[in-house]
């Protein structure tokens, strides 16, 4: 049975819509000034920081300066090394451990899953001295290693590889034991290419972290050779003689832009899965 | 470069043979340093320890940027309580509780002994030397000290009718030279406000503290447990600044501290009450010609201090301390106060650094740069008490909360100063 459907109904959607878009439309903006705003000043001289003269003259002085500022080529190495270094290890970390929650359950399964969970309640600051401690025990203060110790394994990425490893049909994984595949083999023939999306997401999200990431590694390194971009961005943070907009921003573009890059490269895959995972 | 150490070396040695019979032992010393100005800082500090570190081979510093102010002593404590502690470190000023309650650090008093030592302690401006001290042992040694000032723009005076030489002097005169500097477009709408005092959080404490020191008040007194907040002299102050923006003299409600130099370069204010770092600022800046003076004050002028201070670690050996000593000797050395202050924009911290011929110059060029010194003498120590950071945020909120939100101010000064009251309790 269908209902007929009335005109005001269909302006009713109709109207929705453009709603919707308006609304899109002016959120979008919104998150974009802020983006446009630091383009603006990076290339136009600190005066025209709050004066949009269109006929401004654009510069590079500032990239020029602000890169000039720190050490920003050893730290864009030691940011790549750091987040590979952490991504990498939370890989093959959190897919065994997702693996053997999921896979064989064990006795313990579950309470050992909530305790990997209730791990997630406890802020990282809150952990900074006992972690500093314990790598000044190991000997590893001051190194990219020491900065990366205690993110090579994460409740969430655990957390997102077992939902996802979950959904996986036990038939196929019946099917590739039959076949004679051992539990390695079906892991990586099964289990890892159906959760490709998440691992990309994850990827992502865990790249961004450890670009982001400054408290920490401003604790436990000392050395240009062990420190990452943020440390470097943060002697633009000059509170006591007035910040330069001009110089913050273009050194923010400057350490931000692999990362922007990236995200364009990968929107499309990026959003789609988020959503996905957002849905389960 | 090898070579230049290797005879630095040998004369060292030749010297030692002829002075002192104790050998000196080499020390590695690790420095930590933040930085709350422009960049070039990073490098002036570091052409300084390496200067100091050329000059004596036989040891080491390794200068380590720490972030802020706030990171780097947190970077300090956590590194001390993992038995890892800095030879030497700038923190804040008034963290000088927390640091001796956390049992860290070492004071110079016990260290710098000798007769030339305690005139090297005696060498400093009084003022920044009252909050490095707590129950009678000298704990650091002012080196990057702030102090806020009164910017204003001359050709704005000159505009309104007013003698650009002749900057306010009391609060009454700021109220009445500021509502003459107002300027408004046809439409009613302000472009240019007479004066812009930053009202919120901590900056806003910073500069009410100054003002409440003009009315002969302290926010907090030198022991580090008492605060008096809740009193005639703070109620005057929040008064008058409540009357800037009753008399449409300043923008109404917060004011924030980040915006005020620009918001001064680009001729939305007149005049602003900030920090000595801005000079440098200002004068590359500004396109009007500016002058600086005593800020306005109530019974008298009066301005907070702030900045930072070195700092010995207790946890090193005695060859370190003794090697930290000579270095902090050597970075404020009036030389090397004179070229930190030029650079930085900080205030000179001994009467010998301004003596300097580079200080002179420089100050013969930007002779804005001496109000600051001169008003030492009405300048005092900021909010500093132990659990300051809980302590100076309750009192920062106490004044958001009369300036952005309309609170009464005699209810808000009493609950905040009750609620310091309680934390306080355990140290007295």
């Amino acid at each position: 049975m269908s209902w007929p459907v009335r005109p005001t109904q269909q302006i009713g959607t109709a109207l929705d819509h453009v709603a919707g878009m308006t609304l899109a439309a002016v959120l979008a903006v919104l998150w974009g000034l802020p983006l446009l705003y630091s383009v603006w000043t990076a290339f136009h001289a600190e005066k025209y920081s709050v004066q949009f003269d269109l006929t401004a003259p654009w510069t590079l002085q500032n990239f020029v300066e602000a890169w000039n500022a720190a050490p920003f080529g050893l730290y864009f190495i030691n940011t790549v090394l750091l987040s590979l270094m952490a991504v990498s290890a939370n890989f093959v970390l959190c897919t065994l451990t997702a693996y053997g929650l999921v896979r064989y359950r064990f006795r313990w399964a579950g309470p050992l899953f909530a305790l990997i969970m209730v791990q997630m309640l406890i802020t990282p600051e809150i952990l900074i001295g006992p972690n500093y401690l314990t790598l000044a025990r190991l000997g590893l203060i001051d190194t990219i290693f020491g900065v990366a110790l205690p993110y090579l394994s994460s409740a969430f990425g655990i957390f997102l590889l077992r939902q996802t490893f979950k959904t996986v049909p036990a038939s196929l994984d019946e099917a590739a034991t039959m076949e004679g595949a051992g539990m390695w083999r079906v892991l990586w023939d099964v289990y890892v290419p159906l959760a490709k999306p998440v691992y990309l997401a994850y990827g992502l999200v865990s790249v961004s972290f450890h670009w982001n990431n400054f408290l920490w590694p401003l604790i436990v390194t000392n050395s240009p050779e062990a420190r990452p971009v943020t440390v470097g961005l943060s002697v633009f943070a000059t509170v006591d003689s007035g910040v330069e907009w001009s110089l913050v921003n273009a050194a923010t573009l400057m350490t931000t832009a692999p990362l922007v890059l990236a995200f364009l490269l990968f929107q499309r895959g990026f959003v789609d899965n988020f959503m996905r995972i957002g849905i389960k | 470069m090898k070579l230049n150490r290797l005879l630095g070396t040998a004369a060292l040695a030749a010297g030692l043979y002829g002075t002192t019979v104790s050998g000196v032992q080499a020390a590695d010393l690790e420095f930590y340093f933040p930085v709350g100005v422009n960049a070039p800082a990073v490098e002036t500090i570091q052409e300084m320890v390496d200067a100091w570190d050329e000059a004596h081979p036989e040891h080491t510093v390794k200068a380590v940027y720490a972030g802020n102010y706030e990171e780097t002593t947190t970077k300090a404590l956590t590194a001390a309580q993992a038995g890892n502690a800095p030879d030497v470190a700038v923190l804040l000023a008034i963290d000088i509780f927390t640091l001796v309650e956390e049992d860290v650090v070492a004071p110079f008093s016990q260290m710098a002994t000798s007769e030339e030592d305690k005139a090297w302690m005696d060498s400093f401006i009084k003022g920044f030397t009252v909050d490095t001290v707590f129950g009678g042992e000298t704990y650091s040694i002012p080196f990057q000290r702030s102090t806020p000032i009164f910017y204003y723009n001359k050709d704005a005076f000159r505009e309104a009718g007013l003698d650009p030489e002749k900057a306010p002097e009391s609060w009454a005169e700021m109220i009445e030279i500021g509502k003459k500097l107002v300027k408004k477009d046809d439409a009613g709408n302000v472009v240019q406000w007479g004066t812009r005092v930053p009202n919120l959080g901590l900056a806003g404490l910073w500069l009410l503290g100054g003002m409440v020191y003009s009315m002969d008040g302290t926010l907090t007194t030198d022991s580090g447990t008492e605060v008096q907040f809740n009193t005639d002299a703070t109620l005057s102050a929040i008064s008058f600044l409540k009357s800037l923006a009753e008399e449409g003299i300043m923008q109404p409600g917060g004011v924030t501290w980040g915006d005020t130099p620009k918001a001064f370069i680009e001729g939305n204010t007149a005049s602003m009450w900030t920090s000595s770092g801005n000079l440098a600022f200002v004068n590359d800046n500004a396109e009007f010609e500016w002058g600086t003076a005593f800020l306005p004050g109530g019974n008298h002028p009066g301005a907070s201090l702030g900045g930072g201070n070195f700092y010995i670690f207790k946890d090193t050996s005695d060859d370190e301390k003794a090697a930290a000593l000579d270095l902090v000797k050597f970075m404020t050395s009036p030389e090397n106060a004179a070229k930190w202050a030029i650079s930085t924009g900080y205030v000179a911290t001994s009467e010998a650094a301004w003596e300097t011929a580079a200080i002179k110059d420089y100050t013969a060029q930007l002779p804005q740069a001496l109000v600051a010194r001169d008003q030492l003498p009405y300048a005092y120590r900021e909010v500093a008490t132990f659990q300051r950071k809980r302590v100076a945020q309750i009192m920062a909120d106490a004044l958001e909360a009369i300036i952005a939100e309309g609170a009464d101010p005699k209810a808000s000064l009493a609950n905040a100063q009750s609620e310091v009251d309680k934390i306080l309790a355990d140290y007295n």
